[in-house]
């Protein structure tokens, strides 16, 4: 069985501002796998253990993805390898035509049973990467997955569905994408890190993985800061609880919001 | 019957929305339906031009009609494709714009169609920016749902097409026991963060909560990691986006990626015992000190 983790290296929009003219400023963000991709990386190592899974990493990006620090992050949370396409052309890509490209490089790796992703990327968060990818291979997707347990071709896997949870029983191969609270991820010790260290790095070529050509060519035409209500910013005295709650009170009738 | 928009539909009855930008766009509208056929008659009488039902076996689950949807968006392709944020109409989603190769945005605060190109208002990286896009070629768009459509005239006629589902079925479900909630009807809502130590202390929240008729909500760890609440309570870029007339916010730092499911909000407060807490830079009203004191101090101003 082989499994592949698909994460990213990015950096977190907590960290960035808009300037006026409504372009952002990355320039105090530093990058780092992406939020929740820990957990995927977490929840793919223990089926990996169990089923004796081979697990590949799989990202693709602009320049930065294929740095030693981003693989080595990777490396060092249990992946056996990784394969990255790294790619200046990718950092303005659409969800359509990274998905395209994550299909075809699991194309190149081939015998892949099953791709386990994060909830969302801490970036953009459109969570469509997984499902788009998905309907490229061909495969069912599943996102909001709390649990995977058995083998390729006999998954039983558990998702979060409102009011409870449901479970799945896959027969093929799968686009799996974890809830944020999948798994605990471990932080990788000293030890991990070293490993992590020899373990093999693939860069591949994006000209060389024939990606077919974008369907739709998104152009963007302008940019804005979104306007934001104004809010008061007033800061009620708290020295007496008391009178502090009965001026929050009193403030919150006279603004009809009670 | 050229279609112009296709909505995409699992098995919630919510797209009210979905609907309304669809029509907006003008042109005639579809909507492909992957779960029980009553989904499908609700939205065929809420003002859609045509439905077509994937009739799947009764153990599988909406995505595993993922194929059949791309393919009855794919006989008909229209301009705009629209789901719901919904996991499986995500799934559905990304097997139409993966079979329609089309460019996938999920931020839009508007739509609109100038000559051949679509025109997206799309905000971006936790809403800290608006960017206009012009896409020439097919759009396919992750809106908010909306609520359950109203009838709408006699309905729309209903296409069954009998669905070969892909390799998947459910074999059990369970409830959680957490009630469900829909934060969006709520006029007053109270958000809990991490501030609160104790699952025993949302008793605190709670009354206060029913002082002011008011749902509670959370911060992102309160539901997931600390199970203290159904995942459909917590607020931010993920989870809920509220705009009731008060929010007032418990414990709660103030991350980016929780408070823009609130900017909507009439009125903010905050109470937090960091005053330098990122939350007073969002707040009407802010209160720096301890929940444990403020929170029963309200309640009891209350009565």
């Amino acid at each position: 069985m082989r499994i592949v983790v698909a994460y990213k290296w990015t950096c977190d929009p907590e960290e960035a501002t808009a300037r006026p003219d409504g372009t952002v400023d990355w320039s105090r963000a530093k990058p780092g796998l992406s939020t929740y991709d820990p957990v995927a990386m977490e929840l793919a190592r223990r089926l990996a253990e169990e089923a004796g899974a081979e697990l590949v990493g799989v990202t693709v990006g602009a320049k930065g993805v294929g740095a030693p620090i981003a693989s080595k992050a990777a490396l060092g949370r249990g992946l056996d390898r990784v394969v990255i396409v790294e790619d200046e052309s990718l950092r303005e890509a659409g969800r359509s035509e990274l998905a395209a490209v994550v299909a075809e490089v699991i194309r190149h790796i081939g015998d892949v049973d099953l791709v386990i992703t994060g909830d969302s990327s801490v970036d953009v968060a459109a969570k469509m990467v997984p499902t788009v990818l998905a309907g490229e291979l061909g495969w069912p997707a599943v996102a909001e997955v709390t649990s995977v347990t058995g083998q390729a071709g006999a998954l039983r896997v558990e998702r979060a569905i409102p009011g409870g949870v449901q479970v799945l029983q896959i027969s093929g191969p799968a686009v799996l994408a974890a809830s944020a609270d999948a798994a605990a991820p471990r932080v990788p010790g000293m030890k991990e890190l070293l490993a992590a260290a020899r373990k093999p790095v693939e860069l591949l070529d994006l000209t060389a993985l024939k990606v077919p050509p974008a369907g739709a060519v998104m152009t963007v035409t302008g940019r804005a800061r979104p306007e934001r209500k104004a809010r008061k910013g007033q800061l009620i005295d708290t020295t007496d609880p008391a009178a502090a709650a009965a001026e929050l009170v009193a403030a919150l009738r006279a603004a009809g919001a009670l | 019957m050229s279609v112009n928009a296709w909505i995409v539909v699992a098995d919630q009855r919510e797209v009210g929305n979905l609907i309304a930008v669809a029509r907006s766009l003008g042109g005639p509208v579809g909507a492909v339906v992957a779960g029980p056929r009553s989904v499908a008659e609700t939205v065929a009488s809420g003002g859609v031009d045509k439905v077509v039902w994937c009739h799947a076996p009764d153990d599988a689950p909406p995505e595993a009609s993922a194929r059949a949807v791309a393919d009855a968006v794919a006989a008909d392709p229209p301009r705009v494709a629209l789901a719901g944020r919904n996991p499986a109409e995500r799934v559905l989603l990304g097997a139409v714009a993966a079979r329609l190769n089309a460019a996938v945005l999920t931020g839009a605060r508007s739509v609109s169609l100038d000559g051949d190109r679509t025109t997206v208002v799309n905000a971006v990286f936790g809403d800290i920016s608006d960017e206009t896009v012009a896409v020439s070629g097919p759009v396919a768009l992750l809106l908010d749902g909306g609520s359950v459509p109203p009838a709408a005239g006699p309905g729309a006629p209903i296409e069954e097409v009998t669905v070969a589902p892909l390799g998947m079925k459910v074999v059990e479900t369970r409830t959680h026991g957490f009630e469900t909630v829909d934060l969006n009807a709520a006029h007053r809502v109270i958000g809990v963060g991490r501030g609160v130590k104790a699952k025993e202390d949302l008793a605190l929240i709670e009354a206060l909560a029913e002082a002011i008729e008011a749902e509670i909500a959370c911060s992102r760890p309160v539901a997931e990691g600390l199970n203290w609440m159904g995942k459909d309570r917590y607020i931010g870029s993920s989870g809920a986006h509220i705009a009731p007339q008060l929010y007032l916010a418990v414990g709660i730092s103030g991350q980016l990626q929780h408070m823009v499911g609130v900017t909507g909000a009439e009125t903010i407060v905050g109470i937090n015992s960091d005053a330098n807490a990122a939350i007073f830079s969002h707040t009407d009203y802010g209160l720096v000190g301890d929940l444990y004191q403020l929170v029963p101090a309200i309640t009891a101003a209350l009565k």
